[in-house]
């Protein structure tokens, strides 16, 4: 189990940085000059060459070296060694100021939001995606499950049909029309939840909006594989033996059907917890998926390569989680 | 089972741990949807409208504008007083004892020339650079700039490093632009050249200071290349500091941003609220919600794709109060002070006060056309003929449904203090009966029979209407273009373009007729006169009359204001009643939301410019709780002009450039 572990973490770098060279190159296929603002007035061309030049945009092997050694901190490292850094400190104790911040791991500054590096930017909505993510997970695994299990039970029954129908309607329904439904009743009509607040209340209907796509998904897979199993022998064995029905359903049946759930779900909560542009806009939530698409309106080269790294290395991480999560449930597989 | 479960309960403890340490903050005494999320908060490099809102609140210039007065006098700010040399050149502005940083620290000549120098570097390249070029040596000392850069590192580069550069571009700035700080509470500014509206430019935002302690920190100059390097940080909670009303309590990215009441500001007892909340709602519909649900007080600019219906439910209240709106006005209310007295209503809190933009329909105006043609829009009979018979009033009414005001005019009526706009050509729209109507038609018929072309169907082009997609352009074309048929009878077509390929088309004069909009940048008529002057980079419409020019040259050198404004009221009424470039069709108008009943002192001039720190809530217990209703006030602002006592300040710009960048589908002006 161990080498399993440590074999993937050995090839997380290698694939990072495919993923990296992949989108880099597309990134920096994207027409238009990521300093050029079509909205406002345009910066004098000398000013424009100054910055490209600082940024290293003006070269795409430079930049891809500049930016890899600067996200994997090699960077950091060489300016802590030749001293570069101590000194800034030193001038900033002098002037009697907060040092500027450098981080190990430095993703770069935001091309498009001045203020801003991408690691803020990323440190600020990473933890919104991930609860967001989480809970919609768990909801869906709540109402897949249930919903899964019903319709096994009694297939084509009448509770059957409804629970196929709503994952219908999960999966077809687009999230901005659920989610701006959902909004008006239960925010606006009823006043139970806050509008554009987040925070344990105001995540409720988000994460429910964002787990239905899932939870119609988890349903379906429930609903197949248990009654595959049903048919199988051990289950006629167990019915045999006089084991109660729900022991049958809950212990025996579920815990087979339960592997292809759980082999989807790695991707899923990576998927999850990236965040939905959609549901982030409707709900206004500040997590990271509004950031792939700003990214990529804004040619914001730094943020779409900081946020595709961390959707990237989360992907990994998660399907790694479940690799060895199968292990554990299936020891066959083992 | 167990197994099963494991993972579903650790997902739930790294849910619970997620949530729980990230509360939502505790409600502000005020909160505001301000329509868009900030892209900074670094006074030099705003130019958008919602950096600007908040910006403003923050930082605060030599002067500001009384945005509650009629008239939008330019009063002191930390500029006690100031005074204005003989030939208009030289203004001398005297500092306030108390205008402090928001650390205590006095605000000085020397902040506002380091700060303005900022705003002269190409380094930094402010969107409204050009402002500071009004003092004298800016262009010169931005261009030599701008030059050394390009050649350093080049065989031609007059420096050898970067901090060579940069020492003679402190030298040069001091010696050469016309910024001194003749103690430590005066500041002299010289100008290239008369510039009658300088103290309303000075009222911007991007002229207000920074702290120089601090951002020296962020912005040093490459040792190689001589460019200031910025790095981002400074404007992080915690670390900026400022000079305004408000100072930074909290900024999450796209998440909120929280002011709180300075301390140190010298104002401070005018104050009627201690803390402000601005929420980012990116979503248009689910700021009208936020304000539904009593997230935000008040929906600074409401973009939501039904404000329409919206607006005719509010005309559908006033109507059914019309006696009492018309005796409230009749009192001289302004139109929020009107909606505070009525019954409650949810219908009442839309307002949809006029702005200070117009929308209007260009003609290419030069000799050929692209494709080397004549070009019959040349001759202003024609395109007179034109003008009279677009339907401006339907198209308020039936295709943009928002309140809109139809346009005689560049100028919105009213927008500039002592100014009178002219009332334009007669227009089919206007007429009050058909007759009416078929007499304005048949003398724009008449117009084209004088110009040659006594049978519009023989007209010798197919007239084309170029516009952009989005924001309902196609139905105003579409309009137009049934009305050019019907009352001229001459052949037209419809372009329907991608924004990029538009603007460009426009930039290039490759168009017969199209869609425009300008918003004024400053308060004065040649922030839309200069439209139509000779070679101006903006227009594009190639209109080029030197009587015009001549009109709008004498107005800038005439010293008497009044005198002034009517040689520029001349000019306008040149291309509005006689030659015609553009069609002006409606003022835009600015929707926003809030309970009148409860916010008070938003301000209902066409400039659009608010101050969140103008606002009182009304019965919070909190400020004096009476309504800030808008005033007469001075019609020239002068020095020395103290301020309505409860009133501190605000202004407006809506820049040019300041459109949503994506996600909000609202109007863009250009």
């Amino acid at each position: 189990m161990i080498g399993i572990i440590l074999r993937r973490l050995a090839q997380l770098p290698i694939i990072l940085l495919v993923i990296y060279t992949i989108t880099l190159t597309l990134a920096w296929a994207i027409p238009g000059n990521p300093l050029e603002n079509p909205e406002g007035r345009q910066p004098p061309p000398e000013v424009i060459e100054q910055m490209k030049r600082q940024y290293n945009l003006d070269s795409y092997p430079r930049f891809y070296w500049s930016y890899l050694e600067s996200v994997t901190g090699v960077a950091y490292a060489r300016d802590t060694l030749n001293g570069s850094i101590a000194e800034a400190h030193e001038q900033a104790e002098l002037a009697g100021t907060a040092p500027p911040t450098r981080y190990v791991f430095d993703f770069g500054p935001s091309l498009q939001y001045d203020d801003w590096n991408i690691n803020e930017i990323i440190a600020d909505s990473l933890p919104v995606s991930v609860a967001l993510g989480s809970a919609a997970i768990v909801i869906a695994l709540i109402i897949g499950l249930a919903a899964g299990i019903v319709g096994a039970v009694k297939p084509n029954s009448l509770a059957d049909l409804a629970t196929l129908t709503v994952a219908l309607v999960g999966i077809s329904l687009p999230t901005f029309v659920i989610g701006t439904v959902l909004l008006l009743v239960f925010s606006v009509l009823l006043g139970l939840f806050p509008v554009a607040e987040w925070g344990a209340r105001g995540a409720v209907l988000p994460a429910f909006t964002l787990s239905l796509p899932f939870a119609a998904y988890i349903a379906r897979l429930t609903r197949m594989s248990m009654i595959e199993c049903f048919g199988a022998d051990y289950i006629r064995t167990a019915r045999a033996k006089g084991v109660a029905e729900s022991r049958v359903v809950l212990k025996h049946a579920l815990k087979n059907a339960f592997l292809p759930v759980l082999s989807y779900l790695g991707p899923a909560a990576a998927w999850a917890m990236t965040g939905s542009f959609v549901v982030e806009r409707v709900f206004t939530v500040p997590g990271m998926g509004q950031h792939f698409v700003d990214g990529v309106q804004n040619k914001d080269l730094f943020l779409i390569m900081g946020v595709v790294l961390i959707f990237a290395t989360l992907l990994i991480l998660f399907n790694l989680a479940v690799d060895v999560l199968y292990r554990w449930v299936d020891p066959r597989i083992a | 089972m167990a197994r099963v479960l494991t993972p579903l309960i650790l997902m739930v403890a790294l849910l619970a741990v997620a949530m729980l340490s990230d509360r939502p903050s505790p409600p502000a005494d005020f909160a505001f949807a301000n329509g868009a999320d900030i892209n900074t908060l670094d006074p030099q490099r705003m130019s958008w409208m919602p950096d600007l809102r908040v910006g403003r609140l923050l930082h605060e210039g030599l002067v500001k504008h009384d945005v509650l007065s009629a008239s939008f006098d330019v009063v002191p700010a930390v500029a006690e007083s100031w005074t204005v040399s003989d030939d208009g050149r030289t203004y001398t502005f005297v500092f306030r004892d108390d205008a402090k940083w928001s650390n205590g620290e006095r605000v000085t000549p020397d902040d506002f020339r380091y700060s303005w120098r900022r705003g002269m570097l190409p380094d930094l390249a402010s969107d409204y650079f050009k402002l500071f070029t009004y003092v004298e040596g800016a262009r010169a000392f931005y261009d030599w700039r701008a030059e050394q850069l390009g050649k350093m590192n080049t065989p031609e580069a007059e420096f050898a490093s970067g901090s060579e550069l940069w020492a003679e571009t402190v030298r040069r700035f001091d010696e050469t632009v016309a910024l001194r700080a003749l103690d430590d509470r005066t500041l002299e500014i010289t100008l290239e050249r008369r510039v009658p509206y300088f103290l309303d430019v000075c009222a911007f935002t991007v002229l207000a200071p920074v702290y120089p302690p601090l951002v020296e920190q962020y912005e040093k100059p490459d040792a190689t290349s001589g460019r200031l390097l910025r790095r981002p940080g400074w404007t992080k909670p915690g670390r900026l500091i400022t000079n305004g009303s408000f100072m930074l309590a909290d900024w999450r990215f796209k998440r909120e941003v929280r002011l709180e009441a300075n301390p140190h500001y010298w104002d401070r007892a005018s104050l009627a609220i201690d803390s402000i909340s601005i929420p980012s709602i990116p979503d248009p519909n689910s700021e009208v919600l936020a304000y539904q649900t009593g997230a935000v007080d008040w929906v600074a600019d409401v973009t939501a794709g039904y404000r329409g219906d919206m607006i005719a439910d509010k005309l559908a209240f006033r109507a059914e109060h019309a006696e009492e709106v018309e005796r409230l006005r009749a009192e001289g209310l302004d139109e929020f002070e009107i909606d505070r007295r009525l019954p409650d209503d949810p219908r009442k809190d839309v307002h949809a006060p006029s702005a200070f933009g117009t929308y209007f329909w260009n003609f290419n105006c030069q000799e050929r056309l692209p494709d080397g043609r004549d070009n019959p829009f040349s001759d202003a009979r024609v395109r007179r003929a034109f003008a009279m018979v677009v339907d401006k009033r339907t198209i308020v009414e039936n295709v943009r449904r928002l309140g809109e005001p139809t346009a005689g005019s560049l100028i919105p009526p009213g927008s500039i203090g002592g100014y009178t706009t002219p009332e334009g050509l007669p227009n089919v729209g206007d007429a009050k009966t058909p007759a009416e109507a078929e007499r304005i038609v048949a003398d724009a018929r008449a117009l084209l029979a004088e110009a040659g072309y006594p049978d519009p169907s023989k007209f010798p082009i197919t007239v084309e209407l170029v516009f952009n997609k989005d924001s309902g352009h196609d139905l105003i074309a579409q309009t137009i273009a049934k009305n050019w048929q019907q009352h001229l009878g001459v052949p037209v077509s419809l372009s329907q373009k991608e924004l990029k390929v538009y603007r460009d088309d426009l930039k290039n004069k490759r168009f017969i007729t199209s869609r425009a909009g300008w918003y004024g940048d400053y308060g004065d008529p040649t922030t839309f006169l200069n439209l139509s002057k000779t070679g101006d980079g903006n227009n594009d419409r190639g209109y080029s009359n030197p009587e015009y020019d001549a009109l709008l040259e004498q107005a800038a050198v005439e010293p008497d204001p009044a005198q002034r404004l009517r040689i520029l009221a001349e000019a306008e009424r040149l291309i509005m009643e006689r030659d015609v470039p553009m069609i002006p069709i409606f003022h835009y108008a600015h929707v926003m939301m809030f309970d009148p009943q409860k916010v008070t002192g938003i301000s209902s001039h066409p400039r659009m410019k608010q101050y969140a720190s103008l606002v009182d809530v009304l019965g919070d217990g909190k400020g004096p709780d009476v309504p800030r209703t808008m005033h007469g006030g001075d019609s020239v602002g002068g020095a020395g002009f103290q301020p309505a006592p409860g009133v501190s300040e605000a202004g407006s710009e809506r820049p040019l450039e300041s459109r949503p960048r994506q996600g909000t589908p609202s109007e863009s002006p250009e």
